[in-house]
């Protein structure tokens, strides 16, 4: 970040413990951010991104396909297919799948011209639409190559890879496209691919899943879904859970009942109602953390680790700033889960 | 903006368009409960539904079958006749394989309800569910036994494709260009990839090599049996489908909430609406979060003695109050400058109607009345 606050930030998170669970998380080439659509993925992709950077990593973030949130956030314009530098030591890419496959094309085949002519074509295109999976598979493996380039040597090569998945409502599906294809296909170059890509998204050393959800009923059950069948079907377990936007718990027990005891006093003197306004607001937050409260329970309680809670801000454009203050708030909150 | 909900002679079919988190859902069985309330038989078509509202309703599940809503203790209360209110899930495989066993003999509608590319195609592709969300709504409407359905739609950009193009979804199935290209290369009377002679088209056999040999034979024993049995009656139907969401019978909303991406969301199925002239009744924009009350707020520095006059509050609790009232507000103040945007870009071509932001879950048809009642403000 440029805002001047990098060097305190730094010095701030360099004291983490080098267990905890961000260090460990940062450890990986590749982190998927998956979850459906309006949970805030890209929020969540971005704030691990800035606190990576932070911890001296160098960070590639890549979304996939029509979505361009990341570049509105860092660049004001949407990204381009080359990675570009975005930050400090974050650079951002756009992966789209067509561009993908045509370059896959050209691989495999000599002629260049034929190649072309190839992809150029309007039954290619039918074809590519109707394939199966196949738009999925090609965004896959352009990031699979991205990982075999970082920790190389290479002037711009990445420590690490950040994923913001498509908001298919498909996780599933996605997680489990490579083993489909190879028993479709079986055979060819692509499956050779395909299986080392699989290997790579299978392999916690290399990869972590993550997972965003709100402390909400269908944001919940279906992320509880989730990550049990990516567990028990794929064996490809989420290793961390976010939730997003919670509402933090501001007041203690004792804060509460004063608060109780200040609103009836002011009801009963029916003075200035400045004092009610500020009651109700505490009011509100508190009303809006009981609600949410059955939903982290329920994470919490049927996930390892638990989720890691992303407290609620209070703006509907966020900014870089803004989230690279959630970064720092999600690493504090994670330091005091660690701690015992 | 939505009278036509309640007016005796309003459209017959209401969509709902937005993207998945925004309460479309509820407010889609709100609209169906006014409805009711205003003595329309109705039902509501939804996808994705939530237990809780499956249980605000009075119901023990939702399914792929009419359920009636039971709305005797409204009823009872009511002055006026109350209308009857149903609830159906969206199983977009099962409408898919009952348009296949609609349109094809026995014979074919096995060949094609087998396929693997099919069942791949049925289950997840894309503009598929849409589709069928669309399907299901046509059908129930011409069994003509409803005055109003409500139409939640499936969350997705994809939504509104098949307005552009009905026949988007039966391009990519069999369309006639495709056919021919692929025509020549098979030999009559046997559709296998054995058959085809896949050198004979650098395009198929690069294709072969992509997805692989198998499964290009699944796709071209697919596109054949779709061509031969299916692909006229589907067009048909598609064309009638449009013309039925761009008639009068019909009203759609976009529904969004006052962040970014969702508005944004609202925004992009106002523009295809708009594009395809088809009848749009407005945005609802749920989960605005009002400025705590109307009277100015408070200086953020005044201390506690003056806030709370006669009250001792220890400093700190003050603050915490004071900081979170401040966020607060900064939440208000933000989803009053989104709205603000809405407006100034619709620039009045459109209804806007907010719906505050309830702090507590809708779980029973008391709270669904509620936000009948913010419905008809």
């Amino acid at each position: 970040m440029s805002d001047g606050t990098a060097g305190k930030n730094n010095r701030d998170f360099l004291k983490l413990n080098a267990d905890s669970q961000l260090a460990e998380l940062f450890s990986r080439r590749l982190i998927f951010v998956m979850g459906k659509g309006g949970v805030g993925k890209t929020t969540i992709s971005t704030a691990l991104a800035i606190a990576a950077e932070r911890m001296g990593k160098r960070v590639l973030l890549a979304e996939i396909g029509d979505s361009d949130a990341i570049g509105q956030i860092f660049i004001n314009d949407t990204l381009p297919e080359a990675p570009l530098k975005i930050a400090d030591r974050i650079w951002g890419a756009r992966v789209n799948p067509k561009t993908e496959l045509a370059l896959y094309v050209r691989h495999h085949i000599n002629s260049k011209f034929f190649a072309n002519r190839i992809t150029r074509s309007r039954l290619f295109d039918y074809l590519v639409a109707a394939a199966p999976g196949l738009r999925e598979i090609m965004s896959l493996g352009r990031i699979w190559r991205w990982t075999q380039e970082a920790g190389s040597a290479e002037p711009f090569a990445y420590d690490l890879i950040i994923v913001d998945a498509p908001a298919t409502g498909h996780a599933l599906s996605l997680l489990r496209l490579p083993r489909v294809l190879i028993e479709m296909i079986r055979f060819g170059p692509i499956v050779k691919e395909v299986r080392e890509l699989e290997s790579v998204l299978r392999d916690p050393a290399r990869t972590w899943l993550t997972l965003v959800t709100l402390a909400e009923e269908l944001p919940t059950n279906e992320a509880l879904q989730l990550y049990q069948a990516a567990d028990a079907d794929l064996g490809m377990p989420f290793k961390m859970i976010f939730i997003n936007a919670v509402y933090p718990r501001v007041f203690t027990k004792p804060e509460l009942e004063r608060i109780n005891d200040l609103k009836s006093f002011c009801r009963g003197n029916d003075t200035d109602t400045s004092c009610l306004k500020l009651l109700e607001a505490a009011d509100h937050l508190i009303r809006m953390r009981r609600r949410q409260q059955p939903y982290i329970d329920r994470i919490k309680s049927k996930t390892r680790g638990g989720g890691v809670e992303v407290p609620v801000y209070y703006t509907n454009h966020l900014s870089i700033g803004d989230i690279g203050d959630i970064a720092s708030r999600m690493i504090r909150q994670m330091r005091e889960q660690s701690e015992p | 903006m939505l009278n036509p909900i309640f007016d005796p002679d309003g459209p017959k079919i209401i969509v709902n368009c937005g993207s998945g988190g925004v309460g479309k859902t509820t407010l889609s069985a709100a609209m169906g409960l006014a409805g009711a309330l205003a003595g329309k038989k109705t039902i509501v078509l939804t996808i994705d539904p939530a237990m809780r509202l499956a249980d605000a309703l009075g119901l023990s599940e939702f399914h792929a079958d009419v359920q009636r809503v039971p709305l005797d203790k409204i009823s009872s209360a009511a002055e006026s006749s109350v209308g009857e209110l149903y609830a159906m899930m969206l199983e977009p495989k099962r409408t898919f394989d009952e348009l296949v066993t609609r349109y094809a003999t026995p014979e074919i509608s096995r060949k094609i309800l087998n396929n693997r590319y099919y069942q791949h195609i049925s289950n997840n592709m894309a503009g598929s569910n849409e589709y069928m969300a669309m399907e299901k709504l046509y059908e129930t409407y011409h069994e003509g036994v409803y005055d109003l359905i409500v139409l939640d739609t499936p969350p997705t950009r994809r939504a509104l494709d098949f307005l552009e193009a009905p026949q988007r979804l039966l391009n990519v199935l069999g369309h006639s260009f495709f056919w021919k290209l692929i025509k020549p290369y098979l030999k009559a009377g046997r559709w296998s990839l054995r058959m085809l002679n896949v050198m004979a088209s650098p395009i198929l056999r690069v294709v072969g090599q992509v997805i692989g040999r198998q499964a290009l034979n699944d796709l071209i024993g697919f596109f054949q049996v779709w061509d031969e049995a299916l692909y006229q009656g589907f067009n048909r139907r598609a064309e009638a489908v449009k013309a039925l969401l761009g008639s009068d019978e019909t009203l759609f909303f976009a529904i969004a909430t006052p962040q970014r991406f969702p508005l944004q969301e609202a925004e992009f199925f106002w523009e295809r609406l708009k594009a395809n002239r088809m009848p749009f009744g407005g945005f609802i924009i749920n989960r605005v979060h009002a400025s705590i009350h109307d009277v100015p707020a408070p200086p953020i520095d005044q201390t506690a003695a003056q806030i709370c006059p006669g009250a001792p509050v220890d400093s700190q609790l003050i603050e915490k109050i004071l900081l979170n009232y401040r966020y607060i507000q900064r939440q208000a103040e933000s989803d009053a400058a989104s709205i603000r945007g809405l407006e100034s870009r619709v620039a009045g071509l459109a209804g806007v109607k907010t719906i505050a932001a309830v702090e507590e879950e809708i779980i029973d048809l008391a709270g669904l009345l509620d936000l009948v009642g913010y419905l008809k403000e």
